[in-house]
């Protein structure tokens, strides 16, 4: 019996379940995650639990690929467990929208699965909340999901850094590099080894190899960036399209402490997307305490066309379950008290219960 | 003695910082005491304080040690690229010191060849997954043999013909009359962060990098 009673609660690894009162307080963070992805005029959206693998394996990088649940249906087609929703929604975005409804903006909660090594017991990657805004290029769109990300962040109390990049300026940066070295300098500039990066570079551009590496790996304010970018105006063959670049995220930082939101994002060109979908500006954000990001997100204005339906797109998620049992003022999302009601026969009792829930009380018989 | 120091309130907290038992740990202690920070790890005890109250330094089993940092129990870790290797997690490199270099070699009995040759090898190792993926990207398959010390044994006792290990000297191959067939790769020490500490304390944990780098 002991046996079997072990068999039995074993889970695999990946997977979670959660009861009473952490439930209780689990959805009652989504219901105000959804008010106020709602007051922003965004939509509900539900996805797939699982969708052909094929589809959606050019679009993966290797570590997402690891990570992924993967099983045969009965007809042998290769399927994939929902591991990153934005990824599943682009396919139904690309089915259902027409250009006519664009843009279009849409929100979700859902479970995700994802393998999780044994000793990986505090990265709770089991739950995504997130939005994304469909059709919508430039600035405006960007700003609104940064905006919304800060707004999710107060909602929820927690003492967050958005590290803010651009998948864009590496691209511009290092395009006449060979598509290996490429990768080889994105995977360096991920782990910020900057003298793995340098030696990269140094290869083919050996003259401006210095100023380009010092550029990825710089993280801060807008004043050091914009002293930075001026340098490039002396780095021979500094491509104009990076200076672009660089001056649109200047932009951005700029409107953001405009807004009062600046004290919340960090300048980091070191983040470039953990996604290999991401094209334009790419986020993550830091919780003290979090061995991991919470939250990540970017532009994406070539996910879609992969789906038959071009539109430029950006969006974050959040990794609710990691960033739950840190939420500030946690009373507001517990159970409220319950009032066992009293009475001789059920009748009254129901009642008396419903007179309390009237009151806007919770009771119970 | 380096009694644990007070803190005030406006200095920041010590960095949690994981360092590795074993063969490094001398050169490690003596490099950071080069740097201004020193450690006493007195009466078997595995924690202890810099006399400045920069780091709250831990010893750890040398492949415990990305775990720790992966966890963000430490902030920041100094081991081999070999354990950041086995462990399969991503780390911040922020330095790589000049000391505790080592290679990773195939070796085995004088009489075998060049393992280029070989349509299939059994390899007894601890660094399974580096053997693994370095005999995989080559195409050569390979039986690997999970060994946790000692590796030298298994050529002399007949358990596999080859064996992959970090090879520094060469006295203990030359001792049980094996030698190196092949340096497969350089392995360094390095100073790794756990990203999430690193983006949340980059200014101070930049500067840690800059006072270790001036011996480095």
């Amino acid at each position: 019996m002991a046996t079997k009673r072990r068999t039995f609660l074993q889970i695999p690894q990946g997977t979670e379940s959660f009861y009473l009162e952490e439930a209780f307080r689990h959805r009652r963070i989504i219901a105000h995650l959804d008010s106020l992805f709602e007051s922003w005029g965004y939509l509900p959206v539900y996805t797939p639990v699982f969708d052909f693998f094929d589809t959606y394996r050019t679009l993966m990088g290797d570590e997402a690929v690891e990570t992924a649940y993967r099983l045969i249906d009965r007809e042998g087609d290769l399927l994939l467990l929902r591991s990153d929703i934005t990824l599943f929604l682009a396919k139904q975005m690309g089915l259902a929208l027409k250009k006519s409804d664009l843009p279009v903006r849409v929100y979700y909660s859902d479970v995700i699965l994802r393998h999780q090594n044994r000793e990986d017991i505090s990265r709770n990657e089991f739950f995504q909340s997130g939005v994304e805004l469909i059709g919508k290029p430039g600035e405006e769109a960007d700003l609104e999901v940064l905006a919304l990300l800060a707004r999710t962040i107060e909602l929820l109390g927690l003492r967050a850094q958005i590290h803010l990049g651009s998948q864009a300026l590496f691209g511009s940066c290092f395009s006449d590099l060979p598509e290996g070295t490429r990768r080889k300098l994105a995977s360096a500039i991920a782990v910020r080894d900057a003298g793995s990066c340098r030696s990269f570079v140094e290869m083919w551009e050996p003259a401006r190899a210095e100023y380009t590496v010092r550029l990825m790996m710089y993280i801060g304010g807008r004043d050091g960036l914009r002293t930075l970018a001026q340098e490039s105006r002396r780095v021979g063959g500094f491509p104009e399209r990076a200076r672009t670049e660089l001056t649109y995220l200047l932009r951005l930082a700029e409107v953001l402490t405009e807004i009062g939101m600046g004290d919340g994002f960090r300048l980091d060109l070191s983040e470039i997307g953990a996604q290999t979908y991401y094209t334009g500006i790419a986020f993550r954000a830091f919780v003290e305490g979090q061995d991991s990001a919470v939250a990540s997100g970017g532009r994406y204005d070539e996910l879609l066309a992969n789906f038959g339906f071009a539109a430029p797109s950006v969006g974050f998620s959040l990794l609710l379950r990691k960033v739950e049992p840190m939420v500030d003022r946690p009373e507001r999302f517990a159970q409220p008290e319950i009032v066992t009601v009293e009475g001789t026969t059920f009748t009254e009792r129901l009642k008396a219960a419903d007179a309390l829930r009237k009151a806007g009380r919770i009771g119970r018989i | 003695m380096n009694a644990k120091r007070k803190r005030t309130e406006r200095e920041p907290a010590p960095v949690p910082i994981a360092l590795p038992k074993g063969r490094l740990l001398p050169t490690l202690l003596r490099y950071m005491e080069s740097c201004g920070f020193r450690f006493d790890f007195e009466d078997r005890k595995l924690v202890a304080q810099d006399g400045e109250g920069v780091f709250n330094a831990f010893l750890v089993k040398n492949s415990d040690l990305p775990t720790y940092v992966n966890h963000g129990i430490a902030a920041l870790g100094i081991c081999g690229s070999d354990v950041i290797y086995e462990s399969g997690h991503r780390f911040f490199t922020l330095l790589t010191f000049s000391f505790g270099r080592t290679t990773m070699c195939l070796a085995g009995k004088r009489e075998l060849g060049d393992a280029a040759d070989r349509r299939r090898m059994s390899v007894a190792t601890k660094f399974t997954r580096f053997t693994q993926d370095h005999f995989h990207m080559r195409g050569i398959p390979v039986q690997i043999i999970k060994l946790d010390g000692s590796v030298e044994l298994a050529p002399v006792l007949g358990l596999a013909p080859y064996i992959v290990d970090l090879v520094e000297t060469g006295n203990t191959l030359k001792a049980n009359d094996l030698t190196v067939i092949e340096k497969l790769k350089e392995i360094e020490v390095h100073l790794i962060a756990n990203p999430s500490y690193y983006k949340l304390h980059y200014e101070r944990i930049d500067w840690i990098v800059e006072r270790l780098r001036e011996k480095s």
